[in-house]
């Protein structure tokens, strides 16, 4: 029998305002253990919550980037269990009345269709405390560290749409680009800005029943999503086929044994409405004015920079997936630079330089008009591609426009037919037994005579002037 | 006696205005470096780290914080409770008792001083260590309504760090309204005397005869039956009561048990021995509803709103409802289970419920050598009035009491 997966995935995203949800503490969960707290994060006795105004305006922003319909009202509840990483006995979060609801995410399918899956509801919540267990010494201890108790997060919860591995990943990956897109969230699985939690279950195919599912966690890069999805097809598909029922529970995902592995029964505590947080009453007016503000997504940018700027689906399609890296583009663009040249080198050369100096382009002094200029001076063939590259870097350092640094370090290509007319003519008559080779009919040889021009120029020859005279002077 | 009556007096030299206000406080009521255990273990050696936002407030305006009076367990019920006698043994002009379900007024009723509830949102919750959130606020009680109003006065200061305080002007006690060119108009439930027993029924009479004497207008009103806010109150305070206790679990501060094996025995063993059975038996029931009967509490949230509607709505022509403070066999200071909290303080916790403001007059109710006193609750938010109120039947009863 062949079976479907029904997948639903329930995603954690944290939010990057200045401070925490229900406090004026730093939202800075990464500084040292327990430097940012106060009575409220810690719910000291007599501590009362403030709802954070910025939370509630990136949290709505971030509905609207995934195509939810933010409600009129919403309303915190208690979620009441106890564990040492929750201060209170209780997390706040919104299971009654969600932030927003009914959104959705078109993806392309492994197929090529254009598949929508639907996000039931998107709702508030805080993070609680990190737990450190230390294991040196005698004794055990376990730590908390309230750095992280309170800050906002919001948890995207989709409709169980979803029937594969890359059909989760396609979602996921449109889902962070969307959020990152409105400065929201850097959601970032790998740094903790962003926790997916998938729920699966399997069914026989044709069938639309719904199983029991089994939750799986800890996944903590999207290919351990997709791996961690995968694996759990196929072990439910074999314990379907075995006749062994399965049981609601949650599991682990174990990268380095890439297997699941059981955690615990599933938690289904009450969620009691809190009486100390206010309610959240979206105003009509203030509504239409954050849709408003929100940027272009990245699928309509990446139609416009077709059809705007002549790139190919595969370029647009890149460089409109950060929208700093987009806006960036666009910048360049404006300020001069050749659209399909300009895509090509960001996509191919400054954005990898990026990750290997882990920076981003808001942390460089490069702008998008100096990276048109050396743009320009590599299309006018003043330099050539690999001083273009040298510069590049560099430009990443330092505040200097590309012109002084060409100059600098004497990067700038030697077109004067005159020198290189020289050059090439030193070199048949160093070589002539060469020179009769090529005209023998040997078109090889241009590569060594190419090779001794260059390192004749000291590489500053421009390569394609070069070529045009050896072959002028080869053909005579 | 005076150590009988404060858990925690500061040094002499902390009182540096003479003739300034002298308030008694609760261990749940924030003072900055004071003990405030709130009457239990589960807040054992707990110091407060700052002021209450009202407490902060009666210092600008320089009163005295006297000390903190010995007090129930988490403020529920009035068991232990000495802030009454604070007052009436001169120890302070006013005491200041955490209300729940009534205990500042049930305390004022059993020490022959006035008691006030404000309206639910007038004054700020920070820095109350409270147990029903929806319901609590600082109760007043004082032997003259002037105190009262003077607090009142002190305190009622918008602080936007409480989300449940109005953010509008706030009001001024000395220009309420004046009931001398026109009578008070005093709304009582109909059928209210039926519900009494024949002792409570003659301390009302004695009470309705002295309201009118004293130019009251008494006018019949329909009201919801007793009964229901009750049972609302119950359930939703117990639920309340369950998650606000979940914080003192032992992990940051107070009472924590001995080394156990695990943080589960931990939690269980540290709360067991926190809490006493009262506290304990209220959260278990706030769980119960919480986890098995969540419905019921759906149910008392929605009877709730429909209480407090039907209770605006019988006030709207009124300057207030009134009745007993006490039945004859209620003993706040004596309940010691959930069952006799609900029927000592059956008269005043619709207030809480509503959170309506209200007011225990005393004197006006006698019978024999009980003073069963008289209760009003008063419209939201128009505490001024309802003070203004309660100082025009003091005039009535002290020139009773004087004739």
């Amino acid at each position: 029998m062949t079976y479907d997966a029904v997948i639903g995935l329930e995603i954690h995203v944290e939010l990057n305002t200045p401070t925490k949800l229900f406090c004026d503490c730093p939202n800075r969960p990464g500084d040292p253990p327990n430097t940012h707290i106060c009575p409220a994060c810690l719910w000291l006795p007599g501590a009362l919550p403030r709802l954070s105004r910025a939370v509630v305006e990136k949290a709505v922003t971030a509905c609207l980037a995934l195509n939810c319909t933010v409600q009129k009202y919403s309303a915190f509840d208690q979620k009441v269990y106890y564990y040492p990483d929750l201060p209170k006995g209780y997390q706040l979060s919104q299971h009654h009345r969600p932030l927003a609801r009914n959104g959705f995410l078109n993806i392309d399918t492994e197929t090529g269709e254009l598949k929508r899956l639907r996000i039931h509801h998107i709702h508030l919540e805080e993070d609680v405390a990190k737990l450190v267990h230390e294991t040196e010494g005698r004794t055990s201890v376990g730590l908390v560290d309230f750095n992280r108790a309170g800050t906002p997060l919001i948890e995207i919860v989709t409709e169980p749409d979803i029937r594969t591995p890359e059909e989760a990943v396609a979602f996921l990956k449109r889902l962070l680009t969307r959020i990152r897109y409105t400065g929201a969230s850097e959601c970032s699985l790998e740094k903790g800005s962003m926790r997916v939690d998938a729920n699966i279950s399997i069914r026989p195919k044709g069938s639309d029943v719904f199983n029991t599912k089994v939750e799986v966690k800890n996944m903590n890069s999207i290919q351990h999503v997709k791996d961690a999805v995968a694996y759990e097809i196929q072990r439910q598909t074999e314990l379907m086929e075995k006749g062994t029922p399965i049981v609601l529970h949650t599991r682990l995902w174990d990268p380095e044994k890439q297997a699941t592995l059981a955690m615990r029964g599933k938690f289904a505590g009450p969620c009691v409405p809190d009486p100390c947080v206010p309610a959240i009453e979206v105003d009509d007016a203030w509504l239409a004015g954050k849709k408003a503000a929100l940027p272009e997504m990245p699928d309509l940018r990446q139609e416009r920079f077709v059809t705007g700027f002549g790139l190919a689906l595969d370029e647009a399609r890149a460089i409109s997936r950060e929208r700093d890296v987009a806006d960036f583009f666009e910048a360049a663009a404006d300020a001069g630079a050749h659209p399909r040249k300009a895509a090509n080198w960001i996509i191919s050369q400054l954005v990898p330089a990026l990750k290997e100096l882990d920076l981003t382009l808001s942390r460089v002094p490069l702008t998008p008009e100096r990276f048109a200029t050396l743009i320009r001076l590599l299309d006018a063939d003043e330099i050539n591609g690999a001083a273009a590259r040298t510069v590049l870097v560099k430009m990443l350092s330092q505040d200097q426009p590309p012109e002084a640094l060409v100059d600098a370090h004497g990067f700038r290509q030697v077109s004067d037919t005159r020198a290189l007319e020289a050059i090439a003519e030193k070199i048949m008559a160093d070589h002539p037994s060469d020179v009769q080779d090529y005209r023998s009919g040997n078109p090889k040889v241009m590569g060594f005579f190419m090779g001794r021009a260059m390192k004749a120029a000291q590489g500053k020859a421009n390569p394609k002037r070069m070529k045009e005279i050896l072959i002028r002077k080869l053909s005579q | 006696m005076e150590s009988s009556v404060f858990s925690f007096t500061p040094s002499p030299s902390d009182h540096p205005v003479e003739n300034a206000l002298r308030v008694a406080v609760q261990p749940n009521m924030s003072c900055r470096g004071w003990p405030a255990d709130a009457g239990s273990k589960a807040l054992e050696n707990y110091t407060a780290l700052e002021d209450a936002f009202v407490i902060a407030q009666l210092k600008q305006a320089n009163a005295v914080i006297a000390g903190t009076t010995c007090m129930s367990e988490l403020g529920f019920g009035l068991v232990n409770d000495t802030g009454a006698r604070a007052v009436t043994e001169d120890l302070a002009d006013a005491a200041l008792i955490t209300d729940y379900i009534g205990e500042s007024r049930a305390a004022a009723a059993k020490a022959g001083i006035f008691g006030f509830k404000p309206s639910w949102g007038r004054m700020s919750r920070r820095g109350l260590a409270g147990l029903v959130p929806s319901m609590e606020t600082w109760g007043i009680t004082a032997r003259r309504v002037s105190e009262i109003r003077q607090i009142m006065q002190m305190v009622c200061v918008f602080d936007d760090q409480d989300f449940s305080m109005r953010p509008e002007p706030l009001p001024d006690f000395d220009l309420s309204r004046s009931f001398q060119n026109q009578a008070p108009v005093i709304g009582v439930a109909q059928g209210y005397e039926q519900r009494l027993n024949p002792n409570e029924a003659r301390a009302w009479n004695t009470a309705l005869s002295a309201l009118k004497t004293a130019g009251c207008e008494i006018r019949p009103v329909h009201l919801p039956d007793p009964g229901l806010f009750s049972l609302a109150h119950h359930i939703i305070a117990a639920v309340e009561a369950s998650s606000s206790a979940g914080k003192y679990d032992g992990v940051r501060y107070g009472h924590r048990t001995d080394a156990c094996a695990d943080w589960n025995q931990m939690y269980l063993k540290t709360r067991g021995e926190s809490f006493g059975t009262l506290i304990k038996t209220f959260l278990f029931q706030g769980a119960y509803f919480q986890f098995q009967q969540y419905e019921a509490f759906e149910q008392a949230c929605r009877a709730r709103g429909k209480l407090m509607d039907q209770t605006l709505t019988a006030l709207a022509d009124l300057d207030g409802i009134a009745g007993l403070t006490l039945g004859e066999h209620s003993d706040p200071p004596a309940a010691q289970t959930i069952e006799d909290i609900y029927e000592g303080f059956g008269f005043t916790l619709p207030a809480n419920l509503t959170g309506l403001p209200a007011v225990h007059i005393p004197g006006l109710a006698r019978h024999g050598r009980k003073d069963f006193g008289v209760h009003i609750m008063g419209k939201l938010f128009k505490d001024p009035d309802l003070l203004a109120l309660a100082r025009f039947l003091e005039t009535v009863t002290s020139k009773a009491g004087a004739a």
